[in-house]
């Protein structure tokens, strides 16, 4: 297979899916240029430039840094041409109408390089019916590609091949959106909606018609089709609401239209209060009003019964709630299933037919099970697909309900189950495979080489893959850490991954870092720090708070020196070590981070020094190794003792606690090194940070010689920086604690109240923020919010 | 107390178009600003040789970096002017370019020198921000509660006059769409005509597609500021920046601006000599201190003592330039003064012209030696209020 490498991209259509596709090409280091019509009046490119501008705006924010924006470059149809002809991918993405995207290939085609891929991020018109427009030697590298919105966020992007397409085209392409744009790919069937959307809305649909059948009001269905079984907190109708109601009635009414041998036909047809609130203009969340909208503080919901609005009221009754908690799944599907509430009937309703659709329709939309339930895990943020759920609760009784439910003319359809979910099976997802119909057997995952850079991929329930808890070989263990390695990758670069809750850095934590360096400098070549999300919340603030209570400073002061330690031992230890940073990095997380030799950092990561959010100051380290970058960018600038220019931002950036929201940003905050690693698929952080460890250890790593006659700000720079304190708070934007909580960072940051310029070490740094960290949380200011963060998990501002 | 030992003489008052902050002026060096200033104020007088002039001083509210170097000087001489031609900055902020005027005043009224330049200027352009380009405030200041005014930034002083003398949010938007519209009509009628020199802004822009430097040169003869779309109803919309239950905002605040401007002054004696028509006769000049977490009241404080010093009632001003750092504290001036609108800023001021620092001083007393020479009032002030808490005015008659 010949590698894709995509060094410039043109997307076609400027649209909202068009430009934060765009947008996510730019994060991924690829030259964009973005097209569309060309402006009658005014800028030729209008229609892009403004869709750009939109995109600094808009939330979640397509950009994972707005530098990136200036890589996108504007274009139109008639003045630009040209430019596709050093694109490598081309992605079509303008609207879903046949004669118009025939016609724009027809323009472009003469203008693409021989070599370039051409993909359609159609979402309802037929690959095969598109492509067949095509010249013929276009054809084979011609296919549908389907990404989620919003694309940066969504994992899934659904391919689909027509029947020109050639396989090398699919591999590339499937290995590229893996690991440079960091997808989840699916293989899709040229079949209407494909298999994420298909289910997805099939499920969207389903929930609506038993909304009305058992009477329940839209908020009591978002709360019971939320988080509660396993899906995202935007549940049924707030989905609908950010999706847009005038776009899902459109998606409704094509499945109408190009379904019409569906059995769940008569399903797909828009209620009569979707077109209520279409026709008023509310439209969803673009129109600031939708199923839900916002009257003054308080939510309000629409009531199919009235057409009118009123408050929210409605939760999972108790009787309910107390299914949900049952574990295992198969107990609780059986008292879903015998309970008379209407909101447990209704849900038993919603997964009965959903998993008679899926069952149904599996042959038709799919190769296999697994490609259903992934779809629907990444492209609908579902804990469980549809199969695994079904799976989880027993397959057979489950699928006896299902028919009986049939039989009774309860279900939605009387299509009846097909025979293999009756051929003694427990299921669809086994070690060997999963279930594909049309192969009449398992089929085995992908053997792509991109997905052994996963070590631990998604895995569905009865795949039985291999976890991190599990794997490889310990070589120390405590109660808060697990040191091991995977020898038939490296048996000589350890693994260290936290077991902590939310990977909390307690006392346990810091002594098995400590003890895991040691033991690597004694038997190992390098040391990786690696657990699933999040890398750390930051430091166990129940301990802290314990010991605070108590009253025991003395022993809080030497917790925060051993912390201390730990950040210093990742930093001169003997052997390179490598963290590799998923998810949230926040306070003492940050810090470990920081210290490392190296990092490896996904995307999409959190990171920050939050600790002013609890009225501390970071003393892991943190605020030190902030001085020792200012002072050492100090000394590549013409000004070489002159720190204040490379200590302002990452002031505010402590004194606000601000937390990137992206790798990208966490660099350009000053908390990561524009050296590290960024990667775009979580998955494979431990393989590359195993490589990066193995290829510091060959290249001789030198631990750095501890830093002397480090210039600091000093007292000048403390007061530069209270400057602006003294304005916020006298301008009533931060309170007094957090006046005191901000100084003590900048005294900090600058080094202690010494004169502007003197020359300090490391040791004295590290003095220096320890000592504050104590006093603030001395204050009662300080105890009240930590207090608060661990009742309501919120900061308190006071 | 009108008559000093000798008379000074406004012979020639000139001042470039104001540009906005990043605007037409933001490749244009301060020191070329100033250079054409002084340039033009000499043409105005060809008759006087440039070697007789004294002395030439310049405000500059943030002397450093490109207006650093005692930017005077090299004004001086990059006009061309000859080296005999001495020149000094000073520094009093806001007030700088009025206490440029005042002093070159002063020589001649002294019997020091019989020809005088003062002048401003100023370019925000160049400015990392407000506050020069390393900021770095005494820690004594934080030390002590009783100087923490001396670390607020201009906006929350306005703030605490807002509060203290209850402006409230729609007076000051009022007054800042007054001012545009003053500012618009009287770009429209032409007013500003006499007192502006165009500056040609050469441009030097690389062509990337082509590999070469693009030469351009635009003529600029018009403040670059004034809106006409300013609303009541568009400045509405605008948050409070300094205080988060405040009411001054972008809009009601004056603008970051680039400027500068040049009056000529002699004496009786050169007047007669080579038969100058003089515009005005520089009266007097004061300044006052105030508390500098209230600096916007400053004008409050130095405007009796300058109308003391000239002799005259408030009442006999026709022409009062009025320095709109914040609409709120020229709000609280007029009303505890109780000046007279009519004659406040009849052009507009600094929300919609702009406010370059120590440029503006000078600028506005080009604004007035011409206002007052159209209009054939007699007395004119220009005054403002300054940073750290201070006031200063000055006060004209034509002749």
């Amino acid at each position: 297979m010949t590698t894709l490498h995509v060094r410039k991209a043109a997307v076609l259509g400027a649209g909202v899916m068009g430009a934060q596709i765009a947008a996510h090409l730019a994060n991924a280091g690829v030259q964009v240029v973005l097209f569309d019509l060309a402006s009658t009046e005014g800028d030729r490119n209008g229609i892009v430039n403004t869709a750009l501008a939109g995109l600094k705006k808009l939330q979640p924010a397509p950009l994972a840094s707005k530098a990136r924006l200036m890589h996108i470059e504007a274009a139109n149809y008639d003045d630009h041409l040209a430019q596709l002809a050093d694109c490598d991918l081309v992605i079509e993405a303008i609207a879903e109408r046949m004669d118009w995207k025939h016609a724009l290939y027809d323009k472009i085609t003469p203008h693409l390089s021989p070599a370039a891929i051409l993909a359609s991020n159609t979402s309802g018109l037929s690959i095969e019916a598109l492509g067949a427009a095509l010249p013929a030697a276009l054809r084979p590298r011609f296919c549908g590609i389907h990404f989620f919105n919003p694309p940066r966020y969504m994992p899934l992007v659904e391919i689909i091949a027509t029947a020109a397409t050639e396989a090398a085209t699919l591999d590339s392409l499937e290995t590229w959106l893996t690991t440079r744009l960091g997808k989840g790919v699916i293989r899709a069937r040229d079949t209407p909606n494909f298999v994420a959307n298909r289910v997805g809305v099939f499920s969207l649909l389903a929930v609506a018609h038993h909304t009305a059948a058992f009477g329940l009001g839209f908020d009591a269905v978002d709360a019971l089709t939320g988080p509660a079984i396993g899906r995202p907190r935007s549940a049924t109708y707030r989905t609908l609401d950010v999706v847009g109601l005038d776009t899902f009635a459109h998606v409704v009414r094509t499945m109408q239209r190009t379904l019409g041998d569906d059995p769940w036909h008569r399903l797909f047809d828009a209620p009569a209060w979707l077109d209520a609130l279409i026709e008023r203009g509310a439209l969803g969340q673009k129109a600031k009003a939708g199923i839900f909208r916002k009257a003054g503080k308080t939510v309000e919901v629409f009531d199919p019964a009235t057409l009118n609005y009123r408050a929210t009221n409605a939760a999972i009754a108790d009787e309910v709630a107390a299914i949900l908690a049952i574990e295992p799944a198969a107990e609780r599907f059986t008292m879903l299933r015998q309970s008379p509430h209407p909101q447990a009937r209704f849900l038993w309703a919603i997964f009965r037919d959903l998993f008679h659709y899926c069952a149904v329709q599996l042959a038709h939309i799919a190769d296999n099970a697994r490609d259903v339930d992934l779809a629907l895990r990444w492209g609908f943020g579902w804990r469980q697909g549809p199969f695994e759920t079904w799976q989880g609760a027993g397959w057979r009784d489950i699928a006896e309900a299902v028919a009986a439910d049939i039989a009774a003319g309860e279900a939605l359809s009387d299509t009846p189950l097909p025979a293999w979910v009756f051929d003694g099976r427990d299921g669809v997802h086994t070690p060997e495979g999963s279930w594909s119909p049309r192969k009449g057997g398992p089929v085995p995952r992908t053997t792509l080489p991109v997905y052994r850079r996963q070590r631990f991929p998604d895995g569905l329930l009865g795949e039985c893959l291999p976890t991190p808890a599990r794997d490889g070989e310990t070589l120390f263990d405590n109660a808060a850490v697990r040191l091991w390695r995977l020898p038939e990758r490296d048996s000589r670069i350890g693994i260290l991954s936290f077991k902590s809750k939310q990977h909390a850095i307690g006392r346990e934590v810091v002594e098995g870092l400590r003890s895991a360096i040691a033991c690597a400098e004694r038997e190992l070549d390098g040391l990786v720090l690696w657990h699933e999300a999040p890398f750390a919340v930051g430091a166990d603030l129940q301990e802290l708070a314990d010991a605070c209570s108590a009253g025991r400073f003395e022993q809080i002061e030497a917790m925060v020196s051993d912390f201390q330690a730990a950040s210093l031992a990742l930093k001169y230890a003997r052997v390179p070590t490598v963290a590799a940073v998923q998810g949230l990095a926040l306070g003492g997380g940050c810090e470990f981070a920081m210290h490392a030799t190296a990092r490896v950092l996904a995307l999409e990561v959190h990171i920050g020094l939050v600790e002013a959010g609890v009225g501390l100051i970071p003393a892991g380290g943190g605020c030190t190794a902030l001085a020792l970058r200012a002072a050492e960018l100090a000394r590549h600038s013409a000004t070489p003792t002159e720190v204040m220019p490379f200590l302002q931002n990452v002031f505010m950036a402590v004194a606000t606690a601000k937390v990137s929201g992206s790798a990208l940003e966490a660099q350009e905050l000053g908390f990561m090194s524009d050296h590290d690693t960024v990667l775009f698929h979580a998955g494979e952080l431990l393989h590359v940070a195993l490589g990066q460890a193995r290829a510091l250890a060959e290249g001789g790593h030198v631990p750095p010689l501890p830093p002397r006659g480090i210039p600091v700000a000093g007292r000048n720079g403390i007061a530069a920086l209270e400057m602006s304190l003294v304005n916020m708070r006298d301008g009533a934007m931060i309170s007094a604690h957090d006046y005191r909580v901000a100084r003590a960072a900048a005294v900090a940051l600058c080094g202690g109240e010494v004169d502007a310029g003197s020359r300090v070490d490391e040791a004295w740094l590290l003095g220096v923020e320890r000592r504050l960290f104590i006093e603030l949380l001395k204050t009662p200011e300080t105890q009240a919010r930590i207090r608060h963060m661990l009742d309501t998990g919120k900061p308190l501002r006071n | 107390m009108s008559k000093q030992i000798q008379d000074a003489y406004i012979v020639a008052a000139t001042r470039l178009p104001v540009g906005k902050k990043g605007g037409m002026f933001k490749h244009t060096r301060p020191d070329d600003l100033l250079a054409h200033a002084l340039k033009a104020v000499v043409a105005l007088v060809p008759q006087l040789d440039p070697a007789r002039i004294g002395d030439v001083i310049v405000g500059c509210a943030m002397p450093e970096a490109e207006q650093g170097m005692n930017v005077a000087r090299i004004g001086v001489l990059l006009a061309g002017l000859p080296n005999a031609v001495p020149g000094y900055t000073l520094n009093r902020f806001c007030a700088s370019g009025l206490q440029a005027v005042a002093d070159a005043a002063r020589q001649i009224q002294l019997g020091l020198a019989d020809v005088m330049i003062g002048a401003g200027v100023e370019s925000m352009s160049v400015m990392p921000n407000m506050m020069g380009n390393k900021l770095s405030p005494n820690p004594a200041i934080f030390a002590d509660d009783a100087h923490r005014g001396i670390a607020y930034g201009m906006g929350l002083t306005a703030e605490k006059v807002a509060s203290q003398w209850q402006i409230g949010r729609e007076a000051q938007d009022a007054f800042a769409v007054a001012s545009h519209q003053k500012a618009c009509a009287a770009i429209a009628a032409g007013h500003f005509a006499a007192e502006i020199s165009p500056y040609a802004v050469r441009q030097h822009q690389p062509d990337l597609t082509r590999g070469e430097v693009q030469l351009r040169e635009r003529v600029m003869a018009t403040d670059e500021g004034p809106r006409a779309d300013a609303s009541a109803q568009r400045l509405a919309r605008l948050r409070p920046v300094f205080h988060a239950t405040g009411s001054v905002t972008a809009g009601n605040a004056s603008q970051m601006s680039d400027g500068a401007a040049a009056v000529m002054l002699v004496s009786e004696k050169v007047l007669k000599e080579h038969n100058l028509t003089p515009l005005a006769r520089f009266v007097s000049y004061a300044v006052a201190g105030v508390p500098p977490e209230i600096m916007g009241i400053g004008p409050i404080a130095a405007i009796p003592k300058a109308l003391q010093q000239a002799g005259i009632r408030q009442d006999e001003l026709d022409w009062i330039e009025l320095n709109e750092a914040f609409a709120a504290q020229a709000l609280a001036v007029q009303r505890d003064l109780d000046l007279d609108p009519d004659t406040i800023n009849p052009l507009g001021g600094a929300i919609a012209l702009g406010h370059p620092l120590g440029a503006t001083g000078a600028i506005r007393t080009a604004t007035v030696v011409h206002g007052l020479a159209r209009t054939a009032g007699r007395y004119g002030m220009v005054s403002m209020c300054i940073g750290t808490g201070m006031g200063a005015a000055g006060i004209i008659e034509r002749i």
